[in-house]
């Protein structure tokens, strides 16, 4: 319990803690005197949400049309991949269509999953086995590095081609703004915090020194 | 001055919790996404056109998201799959069309592969070599939707959009002619041949023709086809002509067009009129004779050489044209005749009327009652009869002449019939035939040899008795001489006579009763008698040389 | 206790790698599963020295075809042109994008040696025993997990290039054997990278030796 004064009215007074999304208020002259944030993973999972929608955009929309000597191309992600497969680079096509498209589409699945299973507590034990998958997946999903592959390549063909970059590539290019978002606004501790622990019962108190 | 207070004396802050589950400002993220999204599918929906199969033999060049469908140079769809059809004889070839050609995919579009092609009418496509083969699309004139195609093995040859027209072309045979012939107004290539096929009854070729603008303006309904192809040679008056309309032609064959001259200004012609293809330009420009009469003649003799459009000839010049040649039966009778439909086209003789021309042409257009008329007359007061004459020994034509036989029997001819039938004589030719026939097979049953022999024998006795009569003669020169000179001039006489007999054999030998044959036969039996009474007296006298001076006697018989 | 720091490892307790729960293990040889999230309880990562040195090898093994084989043969109208990853960066250079030419070799040639050079230094003085700049090596693995994602660059330049630049007969791109080399390289470093526990760095070398078996 934190003692302050109120800004506009001087009342010194007791600030209790406060719930999420709850605000504290001077009983005198009811100023805001402090607000707690709500649920961060309320957040979260409505970036996640979007992050889901825009990468189905992205991925089933084309990357960019190409147009040279009056002949047109244009690829999505996965016909990327699937032309490496077509030309026989098969290991390259898989590492490609896992970096680009699964690990990301894992990523947001379980993040999903575990924050849809968070609004009803109390939470599942197997979301925490959910997130530590969505975790090693992190790293795998690379799709800022693609953005600026394909950008590179952009730059590459232009020379010979007129280029026009299509709805696939503000997909993707949206999807690296909200994957940095969810990253930032989420807080696995407040999982760990509320998780129905594997053992099933509540989360015992914790033993300073044990085991020496 | 600090005053020492005690914490938990000093009021609370007033607790606001969260009211109710208000939904946190972040959630207008993913419902924005969501709306763009949906949008963004909608309208890809919306501007989807539909999606075609066409199939191919071959799906030359063709690949799945690369391949476009090109309709003047504009794409409007894209090939999305290429694969091969159910029973693997085809390539079943998936398209997505623009929205905006949608409407464009009905019965009967055509879709064919674009590649560099060399035809008849030159090279094409060859722009693929460097943009890569696409679909080439021609309108249709359907109304009714449809998304299953068969692409066609080669490019049509025209376009929908080309302007000009279509016209159909009628002939015996397809001769030298193609897909891609060309056809020739005045020597210009106005157009080509588009499809032929055999006409429903398979008795002639029917084949279908676009003739580019604005040549097709010059087709009327009086314009003549004809078959241009190779190279046309006609010897004549002049000398040997040849013609040809283009070396085209001459390998791929063509056809060329034009309007007679005497055709009157006539309107064109309607798209896909049908023209009769004739074989040669001649046959084209032959002026149709408005005016003709069918007439029916029956022969008894052989009417081989005598073909369907034979002359028919009046007094050498051209009246009209044999139409049919053929049998009839009569039932009854099983009597055979040979039957020959001719029409005469009168218009052709006044032609060549040189006084009374205008005259004639009067009572010739006047009215079919008045050309019968002129027939009649002819036919019963001066005699015209039909007759089979040979037009060429060496090929054995024949055709029909009409001449006038003033002799001819009357003939009995009923006027008042559709088809008049018309009186004919026997051909000359005929008429020797039988004639040479009888000779022969008289002079076959001719006693020759009994003729020569009495013959002979009458000579030798008859140069026998002359011998002895001069003999006779030398010795004696008396009385008896006069009486012997007479019979020897009348034996003189009577052998010039037989000599003359035996000389004209035409007349005196027809017939085995003939009376000539009888009268040398009389000849020779008094000849004969002669002889022998001569002899009597030249004996008589070898014995009596006395009774030529003395006569003979009572005593001496 | 000792006035120097203490680890969880040396106060017998064991911190999740998920959750990051401080749990006692069940059995010190077989620690067990963590309480919370279920996973699994690991002094240190799972033979790490020698599982980062079986990938290290392997990654440089790659390295060489990768950097030696074209990875992309451009042919137009039919004559081919084969570029490795340096040609290509010469070719950049060459026709005046420098910047390009200097993202592609960093990408693509300094990341991933970089990468090598900085897991092998940091096995063998972990393997050493070396306790010196014990934050700047952490710095430095931090660096390495961070970074390494982006040597992936050049094989999605690949992909692309090769997805969009199909114009059969005029002009048409294909992968070459190299690309797979490289892809392969920046797999295994990440991988490497994962099997890498920095916690080795701070442990001393006897407790190394006990945790590490």
């Amino acid at each position: 319990m934190e003692t302050i004064a109120c800004p506009d009215c001087d009342l010194l007074q007791r600030l209790p803690g406060l719930p999420p999304g709850g605000k504290a208020r001077c009983p005198r002259c009811n100023r805001i005197l402090g607000s707690q944030p709500t649920d961060s993973l309320d957040r979260a999972l409505a970036l996640t949400l979007t992050a889901a929608i825009v990468f189905i955009v992205a991925n089933t929309s084309p990357l960019m049309g190409l147009s040279a000597v009056g002949r047109h191309a244009s690829t999505t992600i996965v016909g990327g991949a699937y032309q490496m497969w077509l030309q026989g680079q098969v290991v390259t096509a898989i590492i490609v269509a896992f970096c680009a498209v699964i690990a990301p589409a894992s990523y947001i699945l379980f993040m999903l999953t575990v924050l849809l299973a968070m609004r009803r507590p109390p939470a599942p034990h197997w979301v925490g086995e959910m997130l530590r998958w969505a975790d090693s997946m992190q790293p795998w999903s690379m799709s800022e590095v693609m953005m600026l592959g394909i950008l590179v390549a952009l730059i590459k063909i232009a020379e010979l081609a007129t280029v026009e970059p299509g709805i696939g590539m503000y997909g993707v290019g949206g999807l690296i703004v909200l994957f940095a978002a969810i990253m930032v606004t989420f807080h696995p501790r407040e999982i760990w915090e509320r998780i129905e622990w594997a053992e099933g019962s509540a989360p015992p108190r914790s033993d300073r020194g044990a085991g020496r | 001055m600090a005053e020492n207070f005690d914490r938990d004396d000093l009021p609370r802050a007033t607790v606001v919790p969260k009211r109710g589950t208000r939904i946190s400002i972040v959630w207008i993220i993913p419902i924005l996404a969501a709306v763009v999204a949906i949008g963004i599918a909608i309208q890809r929906v919306m501007s989807e056109g539909p999606t075609i199969t066409i199939l191919f033999t071959v799906a030359e060049g063709l690949e799945a998201g690369k391949t476009f469908v090109k309709y003047k140079d504009v794409n409007i769809g894209q090939v999305t799959a290429v694969k091969l059809s159910t029973d693997h004889s085809k390539v079943e070839v998936t398209a997505k069309i623009d929205k905006s050609a949608g409407d464009l995919m009905v019965e009967d579009a055509r879709f064919w592969v674009v590649q560099p092609r060399v035809t008849l009418s030159g090279v094409s496509g060859l722009g693929t070599l460097l943009s890569g083969n696409y679909i080439g699309f021609e309108l249709g004139k359907s109304k009714k939707a449809q998304r299953k195609f068969t692409g066609l093995e080669v490019p049509p040859i025209i376009t929908g959009s080309q302007p000009g027209r279509q016209f159909m072309l009628k002939a015996e045979n397809l001769g030298s002619l193609g897909i891609g012939s060309p056809i020739y107004y005045r020597q210009l290539q106005a157009g080509q041949v588009i499809a032929y096929d055999l006409t429903a009854d398979g008795k002639s070729v029917q084949m279908k023709v676009f003739i580019n603008a604005p040549y097709d303006k010059y087709v009327n309904r009086d314009t003549r086809f004809w078959n241009a192809s190779g190279v046309d040679v006609s010897v004549g008056a002049g000398g040997v002509e040849v013609r040809t309309q283009s070396l085209v032609s001459v390998v791929a064959g063509g056809v060329a067009f034009d309007t007679p001259p005497f055709a009157v200004k006539s309107e064109t012609a309607a798209t896909d009129s049908v023209f009769t293809l004739h074989s040669d330009k001649t046959t084209a420009m032959k002026q149709p004779d408005a005016i003709s009469t069918h007439y029916v003649l029956h022969f008894t003799e052989t009417l081989r050489g005598l073909s369907v459009g034979a002359p028919v000839t009046l007094l050498g010049l051209p009246a009209g044209e044999v139409t049919d040649v053929g049998l009839t039966i009569d039932p009854a009778t099983m009597n055979v005749r040979g039957r020959v439909e001719i029409v005469s086209f009168p218009e052709r003789l006044v032609a060549h009327l040189g006084q009374n021309k205008a005259a004639i042409d009067k009572m010739v257009q006047a009215s079919a009652q008045g050309r019968q008329d002129i027939m009649r007359r002819m036919v019963e007061q001066r005699g015209m009869r039909a007759q089979l004459r040979s037009g060429s020994l060496i090929t054995g034509q024949m055709f029909v002449a009409f001449d006038f036989f003033p002799n001819a029997p009357k003939p009995k001819i009923d006027w008042s019939r559709e088809v008049p039938e018309l009186p004919v004589v026997p051909s000359t030719v005929s008429d020797l035939e039988a004639k040479i026939t009888g000779i022969v097979a008289k002079l076959d049953k001719l006693p020759l040899d009994t003729i020569s022999a009495d013959l002979t024998k009458v000579l030798t006795t008859l140069s026998q008795t002359l011998e002895d009569a001069s003999k006779a003669v030398n010795r004696i020169d008396s009385d008896v001489t006069p009486g012997l000179k007479t019979t020897l001039e009348g034996l003189r006489g009577t052998i010039s006579a037989v000599d003359r007999t035996l000389t004209s054999t035409d007349a005196t030998l027809v017939g085995r009763d003939a009376p000539a044959q009888q009268d040398l036969r009389d000849a020779l039996q008094e000849i004969a008698r002669a002889a022998r009474s001569l002899r009597i007296l030249t004996d008589f006298l070898e014995q009596h040389p006395e009774a030529l001076i003395r006569g003979k006697s009572a005593e001496n018989p | 206790m000792t006035s120097a720091p203490l680890t969880a490892a040396e106060a017998g307790l064991l911190s999740c790698e998920t959750c990051a729960l401080l749990s006692r293990p069940a059995d010190p040889s077989e620690p067990g599963y963590c309480p919370r999230c279920g996973g699994e309880l690991e002094w240190r990562r799972h033979h790490s020295i020698q599982y980062t040195w079986a990938l290290v090898i392997a990654a440089a093994i790659c390295f060489i075809p990768a950097n030696v084989l074209p990875v992309l043969s451009s042919t137009t109208l039919g004559s081919v042109d084969s570029d490795t990853i340096m040609s290509g960066v010469v070719f950049l250079y060459t026709s005046g994008s420098w910047p390009l030419a200097l993202i592609v070799l960093i990408a693509s040639v300094m990341i991933p040696l970089g990468k090598l050079v900085a897991i092998a230094y940091l096995l063998i003085t972990v393997q050493r025993g070396s306790i010196s700049s014990s934050r700047e090596r952490t710095r430095l693995y931090r660096m390495v997990e961070f970074i390494g994602r982006w040597s992936m660059l050049d094989v999605f330049v690949d992909t692309f290039t090769v997805a969009l630049i199909q114009l059969q007969p005029l002009m048409f791109v294909e992968p070459g054997p190299g690309v797979l080399f490289f892809a392969a390289v920046v797999v295994l470093t990440m991988i490497a990278a994962e099997s890498f526990d920095p916690r080795l760095i701070w442990d001393s070398p006897t407790n190394r030796e006990r945790l590490h078996g």
